[in-house]
């Protein structure tokens, strides 16, 4: 299988070619388009448990299965926000990824989800993650670009703009600054990694976006 | 301080390494993400200048700016903190060096405690504008980052030039500007699509952006469900 990104960072879109039998895994919805002789299987894997863990996760509950009856065929995929795709190659390793930012692997890598309980309840920004582990190719995306940060120490990211990390780095959800600040700063959660590793994170949040254009929302008339 | 930008024009990002003890002032909310031994302090008076913390802040809130501003401080040892705006475009960053800089309302990013961020009612002449054409004034010196939707072009205003009040980002207090309706009479103004203008003249620098943020989300709100 070749892969390459193109058209990045800004609107970045991820182009394999599969030779026979090569499978891709990808989030539902990613495919802009692909050669006739690729067979799509849609399925939960890890079965219902699995996928309904994954709904938890942001993620939709189905993971489309793309494999090649012929050779070198043309598989299209593009995220759905504005922004980077980046490539992780797991070598037995894994990475967490914030719901949303899996955009596709290899059949090697394994995806599940991860619920966190309380501590990413109360982010309240959906800080559920996946955890990729496993051996082959990983893509991620992001809203914006994707800025890589190698931890050694500690790091506070904001909760909406975190992409990933590697899952040696272990991490805390808490408030930005003090009680003053977690209603006035207009800062919300912040996320405070430690020991080392690398941390993606996005230039742009989409809750921020979307708080912009909520007032020009067309107004519901009365009756 | 030094704030270099990064991913941009359409992405960027504001990367400002602060020296051991050294702060910065920023708009609330564009923080992304700090070195642990930077703290943040959320205050009215984020550069702790004398007079009027609360006055200054509901002034920075009619213009359309944050009522609070956070104070990032590395404590102890030299760190960074990376800051963003909300919407897609390009990161500026200027060193004031005694110039007075006007930046629309929704413009500033962050700024050098040397800096002191107040705001300007333009009165009459720009009451009119509806576009919130209240500009924040930055004064003093030290480096100051701002933000445009879309890209960033830097015109040399010698003479006078027009621009859309939806597209200005800044100018130096040299140039004069006045509000008007656009071109030739109200049928232009009405139908024409272009609302106010701004007429700047004089000398000096104007930064204009590549998209207007009240265009966009009339474009992508409008197709929203309403709200209640």
């Amino acid at each position: 299988m070749k892969h390459e990104i193109r058209n990045g960072p800004d609107f970045a879109s991820l182009h394999l070619t599969l030779d026979e039998g090569d499978q891709v895994v990808t989030e539902a919805g990613a495919m802009m388009g692909m050669s006739g002789a690729i067979s799509l299987e849609t399925n939960m894997k890890g079965g219902l448990g699995g996928a309904f863990k994954r709904a938890l996760g942001g993620e939709s509950m189905f993971l489309n299965t793309y494999t090649a009856t012929g050779s070198g065929q043309r598989l299209d995929l593009a995220p759905s926000s504005p922004g980077s795709v980046v490539h992780l190659g797991l070598a037995g390793n894994a990475v967490m990824m914030q719901s949303g930012a899996y955009m596709a692997s290899t059949t090697g890598v394994e995806v599940d989800s991860k619920w966190q309980g309380a501590k990413g309840f109360f982010s309240g920004e959906g800080l559920f993650l996946l955890r990729c582990s496993g051996d082959g190719d990983l893509w991620i995306s992001s809203y914006g670009a994707i800025h890589q940060v190698d931890v050694s120490g500690s790091y506070v990211v904001d909760t909406s703009h975190i992409v990933g990390f590697d899952e040696g780095l272990t991490y805390s959800v808490r408030k930005g600054g003090g009680m003053k600040s977690l209603f006035l700063s207009g800062e919300g959660l912040v996320c405070e990694f430690t020991g080392s590793g690398r941390l993606w994170i996005q230039t742009r949040n989409a809750p921020a976006l979307a708080s912009f254009l909520h007032p020009f929302r067309p107004v519901k008339s009365k009756n | 301080m030094h704030i270099e930008v990064q991913h941009g024009p359409a992405y960027a990002m504001a990367i400002a390494h602060l020296d051991a003890g050294e702060s910065l002032v920023a708009e609330s909310g564009a923080m992304v993400s700090h070195d642990t031994h930077v703290s943040m302090e959320t205050s009215t008076n984020a550069t702790g200048k004398k007079g009027g913390g609360f006055m200054k802040g509901l002034k920075r809130a009619l213009a359309g700016e944050s009522f609070f501003q956070n104070r990032f401080t590395a404590e102890g040892a030299a760190g960074t903190v990376t800051l963003a705006p909300v919407h897609c475009g390009d990161v500026v960053v200027q060193e004031l060096g005694q110039r007075t800089l006007f930046l629309q309302s929704t413009a500033f990013i962050c700024s050098g405690m040397g800096v002191e961020i107040d705001s300007k009612w333009g009165g009459a002449k720009t009451f009119f504008g509806g576009e919130g054409l209240i500009m924040l004034k930055a004064t003093g010196s030290g480096p100051i980052a701002f933000n445009a939707f879309g890209g960033i072009k830097e015109l040399e205003i010698d003479g006078s030039y027009v621009v859309d009040t939806g597209h200005i980002v800044a100018f130096e207090e040299g140039v004069e500007f006045s509000v008007n309706k656009f071109g030739g009479g109200w049928k232009s103004f009405i139908f024409g699509g272009e609302g106010l203008v701004c007429t700047f003249s004089g000398k000096g620098k104007v930064w204009i952006q590549t998209r207007n943020p009240q265009a966009f989300g009339e474009a992508v709100g409008g197709k929203l469900p309403p709200r209640d």
